[in-house]
């Protein structure tokens, strides 16, 4: 294991990390210095008045929706897309574009999609449906497309034996196919736009984000930890409810699936 | 008998009438280098029941893909009905639509209903509309669900199909294959995995479908007995070659490829084969 080469390879990381930490000011003291920060934030949430807590529960309901709303609309979208950029549906002419088209849309990260539509329709929470719905689009497509292409070539063959059209076949064979995988890249997509949806605000879009980053800029970090607090108990329970809903839908008929012809 | 009735009918010409099925030297090949088949010579009487058997690899599944267009031959003509099989032809392409084909996969789709999967087979007589919205007429689920009995599946028509039985599973694909109204029905050893009992039972069934509509059936099976049991024809596939063509008349086998073998050379013969 320790060969002179891999002797050389763990010294020049080690370098580089020495100095990249420095070049960005890096600095572990500086870390444990800051540890007695986190009481000092911890005793200003003691002190926020309960009447914030309403606030940051709407907060996070207007992400909630926001998410719900980029999610249904980028889903939409996407099932179309992904359909054109499924491999064993179309010729390269028409998934090779579309493809490209998705991986340019996945290339930007949400809040970046962000930053452009609030250049584009101003601060607010409808920038960051559009950025939600950028991201939906990319990723469930990418998701969708791949599942589609692993179906199950059996009963696509058997059904275009009947000579039914190509849209027959999408309606009748493809999608119920993969319908139990999206399914559960609804679900998972859904949790994920929540998550992404809280930060959103930082740029301006809106949601729970945008009430954090201003107190954060006043120095109210009390009030700040409290939103921040809702966000991670909110997570949590999404998660744990998908997670319900997944093994009680999506598990029976995967179970259903592998039970083979034999 | 056939060939009287088939005088009948003007448009056909005396010497092929009673032929649905003709392939004339058929050579295919997956891959440049290996033939699959190699000079097939087949011709299936309307309203026959044709069996093909043979070794696993021999070719079977191959000769059933060129019969429903799925496949085209490096060599050689097929005809179906005086039609070239091809299913990137539009006139063949209709006809597909009333040529049940099996798979031996079979094919379904396992999360939808059993009632949904045989709807499947009218989906060419749904118009754009309808089949967008999967308005099936009142009439083809009326049909669906007479066809629904005949094969035994009365009651089962909301079963997501995944939770049937093997042998439930094959009278999904048969009714789904009658809801064609179809003409040829191609079975690619639909009841090789099936025990003895079930075996009869499904081959029963399409026996009985075979009597009630006009209907040509060509079965791939495994087993020989089973074949010469229900079908008036079977032939032997070895190596992409057919070599017997047999059939059941009165007590005794007959030789329908040189017609000078006896039973027995026939038996064994078949049985020194499936030995190997
Ligand atoms: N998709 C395929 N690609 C390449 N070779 C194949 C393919 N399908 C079948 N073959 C070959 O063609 C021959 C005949 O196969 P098949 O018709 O499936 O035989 P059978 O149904 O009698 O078992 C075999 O040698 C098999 O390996
Ligand atoms: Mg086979």
């Amino acid at each position: 294991m320790m060969t002179p080469k891999n002797n050389i390879i763990i010294g020049i990381i080690v370098a580089l990390l020495v100095v990249t930490s420095y070049n960005i000011d890096a600095n572990p003291f500086d870390f444990a210095e800051g540890i007695p920060n986190l009481a000092i934030i911890l005793e200003e949430m003691v002190a926020v008045e309960p009447k914030y807590i309403p606030t940051a529960l709407w907060a996070m309901f207007e992400t909630i929706q926001m998410a719900f709303i980029g999610t249904v609309v980028g889903v939409v979208i996407a099932l179309p897309l992904s359909m054109l950029a499924a491999r064993n549906l179309n010729s390269k002419f028409v998934y090779a574009p579309i493809r490209a088209l998705l991986a340019a849309i996945r290339t930007f990260p949400s809040i970046l999609w962000a930053i452009l539509f609030v250049i584009m329709v101003g601060l607010g929470p409808f920038a960051g449906v559009l950025a939600v719905i950028m991201y939906t689009i990319g990723f469930v497509a990418k998701l969708q497309y791949e599942s589609i292409e692993a179906i199950d070539s059996d009963p696509v063959d058997a059904v275009s034996s009947i000579g039914v059209s190509k849209w027959q076949l999408i309606r009748y064979v493809v999608i119920p196919e993969s319908a139990p995988h999206l399914l559960s890249q609804i679900l998972y997509m859904f949790d994920y736009n929540i998550r992404q949806t809280s930060i959103l605000g930082l740029v301006g879009a809106g949601g729970i984000g945008f009430y954090i980053i201003n107190y954060i800029k006043f120095f109210e970090y009390g009030k700040a930890a409290i939103f921040m607090l809702v966000v991670l108990v909110t997570v949590l329970i999404i998660d744990w409810v998908s997670v319900k809903i997944r093994d009680k839908y999506i598990m029976k008929s995967q179970h259903g699936m592998e039970v083979t012809t034999k | 008998m056939k060939q009287i009735q088939m005088t009948k009918n003007p448009s056909f010409s005396l010497i092929s009438t009673n032929k649905i099925i003709q392939l004339n030297d058929i050579w295919t090949s997956y891959d440049s280098k290996i033939f699959a088949l190699e000079g097939i010579n087949m011709s299936i009487d309307r309203g026959a029941n044709y069996a093909i058997v043979g070794q696993s690899g021999s070719g079977k599944s191959t000769l059933l893909k060129l019969m429903n267009g799925m496949m085209i031959p490096s060599k050689g003509t097929i005809k179906i009905d005086y039609v070239t099989p091809n299913m990137n032809d539009k006139k063949f392409k209709k006809m597909m639509h009333t040529i049940g084909y099996i798979p031996q996969s079979l094919g379904l789709i396992k999360n939808i209903t059993v009632l949904d999967n045989i709807l499947i087979g009218a989906l060419p007589r749904l118009n754009k509309l309808q089949s967008l919205f999967k308005q099936f007429p009142e009439s083809e689920i009326k049909e669906a669900k007479r066809i629904m009995e005949l094969v035994g599946l009365d009651g089962k028509e909301n079963r997501k199909a995944y939770m049937l039985s093997g042998g439930e599973k094959r009278r999904v694909v048969i009714a789904r294959a009658l809801m064609q109204k179809p003409t040829i029905l191609l079975a690619d050893e639909i009841v090789s995995e099936l025990d003895h009992v079930t075996a009869h039972e499904i081959m029963d069934l399409i026996a009985d479908a075979q009597k009630r509509m006009n209907l040509t059936a060509i079965m791939v099976h495994h087993d020989i007995q089973l074949a010469l049991e229900y079908a008036n024809r079977v032939a032997v596939i070895k190596d992409g070659q057919k070599i017997l063509e047999i059939g059941v008349e009165g007590d005794s086998i007959v030789d329908f490829q040189t017609g000078d073998m006896t039973n027995e050379e026939i038996m064994e013969m078949y049985y020194d084969d499936s030995k190997k």
